[in-house]
């Protein structure tokens, strides 16, 4: 298999134009006779769905949740991108692109991360003539804030809720559309498997999470707005719906998995407290905007923070980084944070924890202005740690928060399986090794309001497509394969629940593939995870019974496709013998302890193709060539 | 530094609202929820419930989640009789064990409307807001050729006020504790939202009319101002939006 | 502008409609009652006074049987109205909680309104049979007033009765102003302090009739 990118010729800037004009049309007409499944309600579903059902297709959209508008997208606190230059401090969209390609560690490609800079304005407008009731200033013009990893102020924002407004936005623009008849929605339906047809993306198995019962769809395209796979880690800020499953029958139909070693850790989380825990919450990094990371300079200081002086606190972040201080990128502060908790400086209960202190911002703009930008968030964290910010610093730590990796998808958003196209956090397009704070609601909106309307339509355009029966023998087998899994799921009847295991998967993954990793720990996870799974399939305990209401039976499929998948996290991760954002490899650090990267050996993408449950997936990597941009060693000093 | 007074671990007795689908009839049933931590949430607590009955080869207690952070809108139960529990502004997933003592006996039953029918357990159906919200909680603009975002200056504090009521996150708390089971904040709070924005303004009558006419369509009671919503939504949203609503709903069906 | 009969039809058969007719009725009594009330408290300048009011007010003629008829109109719309609202909410949650508490938004009048205004229109038949539809050729209404209230169990039955109307009063005034839209952020507190003033003002004015009465005699 050849991996062709597709990316348009001629100049950068050109390039979305140029393609655009290229791309086939279909006839207006015409639209009304192609059917399109969208799986997913994010961001990028619900936007995808909305703008194909405009242009006239005929949508059919899926969702886990009982209700579109509770997509994981919702629970995004800080913001979204865009380069408008509102500020005029000097962003444009050569700008952004250009901080997104370092702050993915140059990983990822110009074309399509240039594209995104591009069309990020527009997702502005349109979420604004949508009625997204944006912060605004007193004017009455859009205001913006700073997020980590840039240095100029171009994120969108609505209080702590900006995932929220904007997924109501694109629901909204989803409901308009159900109601005039052009989409036909599936809530509470769990996609389990892809249907291929002579080489094509033609369908999908769900199962009717009420009934239990399977159903057969079919389609002329696909679009898998799946989200990510943070919760391979179980504890994780993803909502717990959040899994890898659909991309992962993808991926075992042929679909390649690019980069999946690729995931991020958000420094401004929680603290785990207890071993019951079942997820974690993030603090949005627009806190870092205010607040300032410390803690004690002497390890192992029990002392209360008000009691330790300010002549014994260690600001770690703006000594050693002075140029973006407590806004440096994510990965940087996630990895800091860890090294001031192994050399014995953590603080709180667990000593895995540094503080976030707003006294100095209070102090500056005042009590009011801080609870006018950060309140919701201020009494979530009272909620959850019974401590007030407003009084005492916040303690945080890292967490599993995003995955850069997914299905590998051309300039066109399209997979390895013609006909299948993967958007949003489900494919692994623009933020290479590391995501900067606020990139992935623009990326998700970008792909669907902007990018699949033009690309998808090309496809349809070009390739024949006979109606296919969803009696046919692929959908058959297809359907015996997924109901014989279920239940040889639910007849197991082991010893351990399901949440059991994937706590241990997680620990494993946290333990050998979090943070930072080395080859000794990779080579033991690949072993350990190899005998949970072996273990899952005769030890599992799933409660209830299959044609029903079954949540249990719900993460069993999820967790069972978790381990296969950890296995290939570990896998990519050992083949990635370098450090690039989110993937710290140990064995390549600087003196200075930052990723020290190979450009010779790993400038690519890793795209792995599945040969079986047993066999060891194929790698085809993808060159990324860097013309407009000169790689260089990250630096925020 | 506040700290949970007391031990750190306490035992509850659960009675819980057992129904196996739609049609069939439901009970409380009692469990036992032991060793449970104060720093846990109400629904880590539930989870360690249903580990156990789970392992004892029974069927588990089916209640919606997803975030566990008081955004999403899937978690909801009325617990002792209060909307998501005792704790205001919060949900169900918010809810820490803290704020009960050992010994507590624990009533947890469905949301109960004529509009949500109950799946199973705890789980219902709540697609009548989601009816509501197409009948016309949206702007109707398509994708591309929308004016500059800075084209229409929107005051701050009408931006504010906006997002006041569009911070709604759809749970069905306001419906579940209204003594008439009625959406009238639900409704109101998105028709708030569109008819503060100047960007809501073309459609503001219709949009009224019809998303009334859909909510009363839906089963819903009738709202007499007993403000128990506002008291339980988790979002604190004011039923000022209700009166904002009735204004528009009025403006519209005298004035055409 | 331009009068949509279908428009209105429908904007009746609404919930808020409906809403909207309980506030309108409800306004209209409570205009009534400060009239009422106002006739009423002439008692306190004695037994000339009022029953030369009374007189005046009866020369009114048509215009009072109008008024009366009126009066009727409301009663019967508020009430079937009211009525209907109430199988309607009742009807809303078939399945009933096992276990109910109040968040704190309810106040005694908000909750007890339908059973609040029954208990008003007992007391509006006795009230009518013991003042209006009473005989009055050799007795004056002032004289009425007094034997009526010279019954002690009459007394209190109808100072509790205030009670009620208060009661009622106190949601039911911010209550119309809220279904009218004419509630907002700023005003909710005032226009809640004027509803419960407003209660008072109504049930000390007429509560206090009967009181009067049985110092004087
Ligand atoms: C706590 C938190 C805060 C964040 N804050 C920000 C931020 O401030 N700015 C920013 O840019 N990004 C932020 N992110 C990241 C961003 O929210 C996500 O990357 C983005 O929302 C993903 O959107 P999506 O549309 O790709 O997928 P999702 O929103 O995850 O949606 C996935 C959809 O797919 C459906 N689905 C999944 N699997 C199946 C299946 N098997 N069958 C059927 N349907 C399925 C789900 O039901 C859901 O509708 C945050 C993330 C988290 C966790
Ligand atoms: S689980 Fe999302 S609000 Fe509770």
């Amino acid at each position: 298999m050849k991996l062709d990118s597709k990316i348009p010729d001629g100049p950068l800037s050109e390039k979305w134009d140029r393609h655009r004009f290229e791309l086939g049309l279909v006839n207006p007409a015409n639209k009304k006779k192609f059917e399109i499944i969208v799986v997913g309600t994010g961001l990028a579903g619900a936007s995808a769905s909305a703008t194909l059902a405009e242009l006239g297709y005929e949508v059919k959209t899926f969702c886990i949740q009982d209700t579109p508008r509770r997509a994981h997208s919702i629970a995004a606190q800080g913001g979204i991108n865009a380069a408008k230059n509102y500020q005029n401090d000097g962003d444009s969209i050569w700008r952004l692109f250009y901080d997104t390609i370092k702050g993915g560690d140059f990983r990822s490609r110009e074309a399509n991360v240039y594209r995104l800079a591009q069309v990020s304005n527009g997702i502005i407008d349109q979420c604004v003539a949508q009625g997204v009731p944006f912060a605004r200033e007193f004017g009455g013009q859009l205001a913006n804030r700073s997020f980590g990893g840039a240095q100029v102020s171009r994120t969108f924002y609505a209080r702590g809720q900006t995932g929220q407004q904007l997924l109501l936005g694109a629901y909204g623009a989803l409901s308009r559309q159900i109601a005039a008849k052009k989409i036909r929605l599936f809530t509470r339906r769990d996609m389990l498997d892809l249907v291929v047809i002579d080489g094509k993306a033609r369908g999908i198995i769900v199962r009717n999470l009420v009934s239990g019962k399977l159903e057969k769809h079919s389609a002329d395209a696909l679009v898998l707005a799946t989200g990510g796979y943070g919760n391979s880690f179980y504890l994780s800020t993803n909502a717990m719906a959040s899994n890898v499953s659909a991309a992962f029958a993808s991926y075992k139909k042929g679909a390649l998995f690019a980069n999946p070693c690729l995931t991020q850790i958000h420094p401004t989380c929680i603290p785990v407290k207890g071993t019951y825990q079942s997820k974690l919450t993030l603090m949005s990094e627009s806190l870092r905007n205010d607040g300032r990371v410390w803690v004690p300079k002497i390890p192992e200081d029990k002392r209360l923070p008000a009691q330790i002086p300010e002549s014994e606190r260690d600001y770690y972040l703006e000594e050693k980084y002075p140029g973006f201080g407590n806004l440096v990128p994510r990965d940087v502060a996630s990895r800091n944070a860890k090294h001031q908790c192994d050399i014995g400086k953590g603080v709180g209960d667990t000593q895995l924890a540094v503080y976030l202190d707003f006294k100095d911002a209070i102090k500056r703009d005042g009590h009011d202005a801080i609870t006018r930008k950060y309140g919701n968030l201020f009494e979530m964290y009272e909620k959850i740690m019974a401590q007030d910010p407003y009084e005492t610093p916040m303690m945080i730590y890292p967490a599993v928060h995003y995955t850069m990796g997914g299905l590998w998808v051309d300039y066109n958003l399209m997979s390895t399986i013609p006909g299948l196209f993967v958007l949003g956090e489900a494919n692994f397009s623009d933020h290479g090794s590391n995501r900067l704070g606020a990139s992935a609601l623009m990326q998700g909106l970008a792909d669907g309001y902007f990018i699949i309307p033009y690309t998808i339509g090309s496809y349809l355009a070009e390739a024949s497509h006979d109606k296919v029966d969803e009696d046919h023998k692929e959908f058959n087998t297809s359907y015996n394969e997924v109901e014989a899994r279920i239940e040889k799921l639910i007849s197991i009847k082991g010893k351990r629940t399901v949440d059991n295991f994937h706590r241990e998967l997680g620990n494993i993954l946290w333990e050998y593939c979090g943070m930072s990793r080395n080859n000794n720990g990779l080579k033991k996870a690949k072993k350990l995870i190899k005998d949970l799974r072996a273990e899952y399939w005769e030890n599992v305990l799933v409660g209830g019974s299959e044609y029903d209401f079954n949540q249990s039976l719900e993460r069993a499929w999820r967790v069972a496709d978790f381990l296969q998948f950890g296995e290939l996290m570990v896998t990519d991760a050992l083949e990635r013998q370098e450090s690039c954002g989110g993937h710290f490899n140990e064995n390549y650090q600087t003196d200075e302890n930052e990723a020290l990267r190979d450009d010779k050996l790993f400038c690519h993408v890793s795209a792995w193709e599945y040969r079986g449950n047993s066999r060891k997936p194929k790698l085809h990597k993808e060159p990324l060539k860097f013309e407009n941009v000169e790689l260089t060693q990250r630096s925020y000093k | 530094m506040k700290q949970a007074s007391g031990e750190k671990c306490i035992n509850l007795k659960l009675k819980v609202w057992r129904q196996k689908a739609e049609e069939s009839n439901g009970r409380l049933e009692s469990f036992k929820a032991e060793n449970i931590s104060k720093d846990m949430s109400f629904l880590e607590m539930l989870d360690v419930v249903n580990e156990e009955i789970i392992l004892s080869g029974k069927d588990p207690i089916a209640l919606d989640h997803d975030c566990r952070e008081g955004i999403c809108g899937s978690c909801g139960a009325m617990v002792n009789g209060r909307a998501h529990g005792p704790e205001k502004g919060t949900t169900l997933c918010q809810l820490h064990m803290r704020h009960f003592s050992n010994g507590d006996t624990v009533v947890i039953e469905p949301w109960r409307s004529r509009a949500f029918k109950v799946v199973k357990d705890l789980v219902v159906d709540r697609s009548a807001f989601d009816k509501i919200i197409q009948a016309g909680g949206y702007i109707s603009v398509n994708t591309g050729g929308a004016p500059d975002g800075n084209a229409i200056p929107v005051p701050q504090e009408v931006a504010e006020k906006a997002m006041d009521a569009a911070e709604c996150i759809g749970c069905g708390a306001c419906a579940a504790a209204c003594p008439n089971a009625s959406a009238m904040l639900f409704t109101g709070a998105k028709i708030s939202q569109f008819a503060l924005l100047p960007q809501g303004h073309p459609e503001a009558k219709k949009r009224a009319l019809a998303m009334v006419g859909e909510m009363d369509k839906q089963g819903f009671g009738n709202c007499t101002n007993e403000k128990e919503c506002e008291a339980e939504c988790p979002k604190g949203i004011s039923i000022i939006n209700i009166a904002r609503m009735n204004r528009e709903f009025l403006k519209s069906s005298i004035l055409s | 502008m331009h009068w949509n009969s279908n428009r209105f039809i429908l904007l009746l058969s609404s919930s808020i409609g409906k809403k909207l007719v309980m506030a309108i009725t409800g306004l209209g009594f409570c205009i009534f009652l400060i009239s009422h009330l106002a006739g009423n408290l002439i008692i306190y300048a004695g037994n000339d006074a009022f029953n030369s009011y009374a007189e005046r007010l009866h020369t009114l003629g048509p215009l009072l049987i109008l008024a009366e008829i009126g009066l009727l109109l409301l009663g019967i719309i508020h009430i079937s109205t009211g009525a209907y609202l109430f199988y309607q909410n009742f009807r809303a949650r078939p399945v009933r909680y096992k276990k109910k508490r109040n968040a704190g938004g309810r106040t005694i009048g908000s909750s007890t309104m339908p059973y609040t205004g029954f208990l008003i229109l007992i007391f509006i038949v006795f009230h009518l049979v013991d003042f209006h539809f009473v005989e009055k050729a050799d007795r004056s209404i002032y004289q009425i007033v007094l034997e009526t209230f010279s019954n002690p169990g009459y007394t209190i039955f109808y100072i509790l009765s205030m009670v009620v109307v208060a009661t009622h009063i106190d949601h039911g005034f911010w209550s119309l102003l809220q279904t009218l839209g004419i509630d907002n952020l700023e005003c909710m507190p005032v226009f809640r302090v004027i509803s419960s003033a407003f209660s008072l003002f109504v049930g000390i004015g007429f509560g206090s009739l009967p009181v009067f009465i049985t110092l004087i005699t």
